[in-house]
């Protein structure tokens, strides 16, 4: 039986525009910074093995980025947490890992949906309240969504589930809410952006969470304490 | 990082390049450091960091307790628009500080289609161009790197360069830099004290004179403190020169992005074409010992998946098949590969190759640049028939099935025959492929021809390049002849060629045209995507100056050459001499492992070739 470690792990402003590739290669590094062993695929030219969810679009923080390694030996995980920690560059910290099944399935298949909290800068709530009551009203909003294929016309209202929540802080307006992630249904930010009204090439975007959403329920990748 | 990029980085290509952070970045105290550096690539951070001069510098200056060394890059052309666009000037990667705030400003100096984005970086970072207009406040803006030993074409835009290697003579600079007195005329008086530093060559104090007819003629020392010639610097010992026991580990994707050991310094090869081989002469090798200990350390501090053993040559590194199995074993287990950047085209090669690249074939290189025996005997690149049958044959028995060869045209005494050499052994590698590959893909070779710039410092100096038109109508000859089924033909654009013959064998009045290219929108010169050769043929145009009277000039043996004062530490008579044996169609040995050749380096600069014990006299 492999030993897989399955664990979540932050993403702060510090290296918030690495792109997916590069924070592979950076976890890559600080494996072997840290001489955790980490099993290596066969062949010609091993590779580590590991995978990880839904890349996080470039710009954006995260609080709940997931990731599973394949260890050539048995690991205590409280003990990576630790270990591993030490070596992460600044602006990455492993947050909690669990010992998962063999057979577990993979993240891409544990996952389907997100919470985002928005923090616009130097606004008040009343503007988005406004925008969230009519939003409510609208059960189709369609925006052209570029692809590599080209454009193409897709309705975004029924990939954001929920807006949870408007709050006032010191700097601005936080807005929390849920959407569609993954192959299946995916709600971009720009998109994120056009249906809330708000640009989100200026705003601080973090993933707060990914899940498993089954009906209303929504079910983190790790334990079920989401 | 400069705060002001923030909100701009959502908008550029990259923004990783530019947000620093990275681990082993030194981040020292401003208020307690008495000199600040500025480590500056023309180029973009993708290609910089894979610099291993400015990581030793790096890992030296903040070693020092009065000193600290930032890097700074060239923005990419987007940034660089909305830096221009938004007034925010050119900051350092670490601190964010504004170039202004330094003590030095470091260019190095790697090729000629670099120069455009040093006078661009000084404009973005408010600094006045040339060393004239610059006040007592600026920075002083110095370069190094083997451009320097033809820097006349920079050099009213550098307050002062350094020849050779950098691992000592930073020290002595930097310990003036720190002893400055201020007052009126600091900035004069510490120039004084570092022209006197050896190597260091500061242009200001001199001026060049030129024939009525427009020739180069002279350089007149205005100053007392400025030496008629500038031997370059090479350090006593390179065997136990300090090392870098990080390096950075960046985010983004760049170039050479591994841990690098410099397992030898200088070649003796003596290949008549190259300026390398020239001018970083003496060879010397590092032990293998000390190299295991410092690629532990790197490999310890970074992380990286790859360990590259880095030289001009490294096949030639006695010890390197011993080398590299002791790091297979040592590091193979834990997803770390070993490379080596150079090979020689030979069995021994295919051999090292196979060491390294156990199971995975992808492509091999060899460089045999030219096509027949009698023209590699004029350039003396000690390859043989039987050398690059025995590589090919070999590679291919042993699996590969892609071979890259890389030639040159317009190299002296070339003819038609040596054009046609290059297409049969084109095909003469299709046909090895077939006879012995291993059959699983079928042969493809790829025949790449760069056009020939004759260097200065080099037995070729005194040739003049090929006119565009003749490289041309060579390309095109070669194009119809290579059109076939597993040959894949490239070669550079001639444009891009002649324009670095022109830099690398120009003087001082080329100053005015790079000014100029940069004002009209020239930058990134390297990048064919930016490279703009009918705005720099305006720049000429308007400078008055005529390009081809710098690429293809022949100078005579007695003419002086702008770059005279500049010494490699080359014996004037030795590269005449080659010059004779070249057109005589005779080889001459490396001195490494055969007699001396007397071109002067070792006595002169008191050093000598220095190999590893244990070294097999092959």
């Amino acid at each position: 039986m492999r030993n897989v470690l399955r664990f979540q792990f932050s993403k702060g402003p510090e290296v918030r525009f690495l792109s997916h590739l590069d924070v592979v290669r950076t976890m890559e590094r600080a494996l072997r910074r840290a001489h955790l062993p980490i099993a290596y695929s066969e062949g010609f030219s091993p590779r580590p093995i590991m995978s990880y969810g839904y890349a996080l679009p470039v710009g954006i923080l995260s609080e709940a980025e997931y990731g599973d390694f394949v260890f050539a030996r048995k690991i205590d995980p409280d003990e990576f947490v630790v270990r591993y920690n030490q070596h992460l560059p600044q602006g990455f910290r492993v947050l909690r890992a669990e010992r998962v099944a063999d057979r577990t399935p993979a993240l891409m298949r544990a996952i389907n949906a997100a919470s985002w909290s928005v923090l616009l800068r130097g606004q008040g709530t009343e503007e988005i309240s406004k925008r969230l009551e009519w939003l409510q009203g609208v059960d189709s909003f369609v925006v052209k969504r570029e692809t590599n294929k080209g454009s193409r016309e897709i309705d975004v209202r029924p990939l954001l589930y929920a807006v949870v929540g408007v709050q006032t802080v010191d700097t601005g307006t936080v807005i929390q809410c849920y959407s569609g992630l993954g192959n299946e249904a995916n709600l971009r930010m720009n998109e994120l952006g056009e249906l809330l009204g708000f640009d989100h090439l200026s705003a601080v975007i973090t993933r707060t969470g990914q899940f498993k959403k089954v009906g209303d329920h929504y079910y983190s990748p790790l334990g079920n304490r989401g | 990082m400069d705060k002001r990029l923030m909100p701009l980085l959502p908008l550029v290509e990259k923004p990783a390049r530019y947000t620093n952070q990275e681990l082993n970045a030194q981040h020292k105290d401003w208020s307690e450091t008495a000199v600040k550096v500025a480590l500056a690539f023309p180029d973009i951070y993708d290609v910089g960091m894979g610099h291993l001069g400015f990581k030793i510098l790096y890992a030296l200056i903040n070693a020092r307790k009065d000193s600290l060394a930032e890097r700074v890059y060239a923005p990419w052309i987007d940034l660089k628009a909305l830096l221009e666009e938004r007034d925010i000037p050119l900051t350092s990667l670490e601190s964010g500080a504004d170039l202004l705030q330094f003590d030095l400003v470091g260019f190095t100096l790697q090729h000629e289609l670099s120069y455009s984005n040093i006078i661009a970086m000084l404009d973005l970072a408010g600094i006045p161009r040339r060393s004239k207009d610059r006040r007592e406040t600026d920075p002083l803006i110095m370069a190094g790197g083997p451009c320097a030993f033809n820097v006349e074409p920079l050099a009213d835009f550098l307050d002062f360069v350094v020849l050779g290697e950098g691992e000592e003579v930073i020290h002595e600079i930097l310990s003036a830099v720190a002893k400055k007195k201020l007052g009126p005329r600091a900035r004069d008086v510490l120039l004084e004290q570092i022209a006197q530093i050896k190597g260091v060559y500061v242009p200001q104090f001199y001026q060049p004179l030129y024939t009525e007819q427009g020739d180069f003629a002279a350089l007149r020392a205005l100053h007392p403190s400025a030496p008629a010639r500038i031997e370059k610097r090479v350090v006593a010992d390179f065997e136990h020169l300090p090392y870098p026991e990080e390096f950075v580990v960046p985010y983004v994707e760049v170039i050479h992005d591994r841990v690098m050991a410099e397992i030898m310094r200088g070649c003796t090869r003596g290949c008549r074409f190259c300026q390398a081989g020239m001018i970083y002469r003496p060879v010397r090798e590092r032990s293998p010992q000390i190299l295991k200990e410092q690629i532990a350390r790197l490999a310890d501090s970074t992380g990286y998946e790859e360990i590259s053993l880095s030289s001009l040559s490294s096949g030639d590194y006695g010890q390197i098949l011993p080398l590299i199995r002791d790091l297979m074993a040592d590091y193979q287990g834990c997803g770390v590969s070993v490379s080596l950047p150079s090979l020689r085209l030979d069995s021994f090669s295919v051999e090292l190759a196979e060491e390294i690249q156990k199971g995975r074939k992808t492509g091999l290189t060899f460089a045999p640049e030219a096509g027949t025996q009698r023209l590699r005997d004029v350039i003396n690149k000690n390859v043989s028939e039987q050398d690059l049958k025995d590589a090919v044959q070999g590679a291919f028995q042993a699996g590969w099935s892609r071979i890259k060869l890389y030639f040159m045209i317009g190299l002296p005494t070339e003819t038609r025959e040596d054009l046609d050499g290059i297409v049969d052994l084109a095909h003469q590698v299709l046909r090895w492929g077939r006879e012995f590959g291993t059959g699983q893909r079928r042969p493809e070779v790829t025949i790449s021809v760069a056009s020939f710039v004759p260097k200065p410092h080099t037995p070729f100096q005194w040739m003049a390049m090929d006119s565009m038109e003749v490289l041309r109508s060579k390309q095109s000859y070669l194009k119809d002849r290579l059109r076939h089924p597993g040959i894949h033909f490239s070669y550079p654009k001639v444009e891009e060629s002649f324009l670095e013959a022109v830099f690398a064998r120009g003087d001082r009045r080329l100053g005015n045209v790079a000014e100029r290219a940069v004002d009209l929108g020239c930058q990134f010169d390297s990048w064919s995507s930016c490279f703009r050769f009918d705005l720099w043929m305006q720049a000429f145009e308007q400078a008055g100056i005529e390009p081809a009277a710098y690429a293809n000039w022949e100078p005579g043996f007695f003419q002086p050459l702008p770059w005279d004062h500049l010494s490699p530490g080359l014996q004037a008579d030795f590269l005449r001499r080659e010059w004779d044996l070249a057109h005589k169609e005779v080889p001459t040995p490396d001195c490494r492992w055969e007699n001396c050749s007397n071109c002067g380096v070792c006595p002169g600069l008191k050093v000598t070739n220095s190999l590893v014990e244990g070294t097999d006299l092959a």
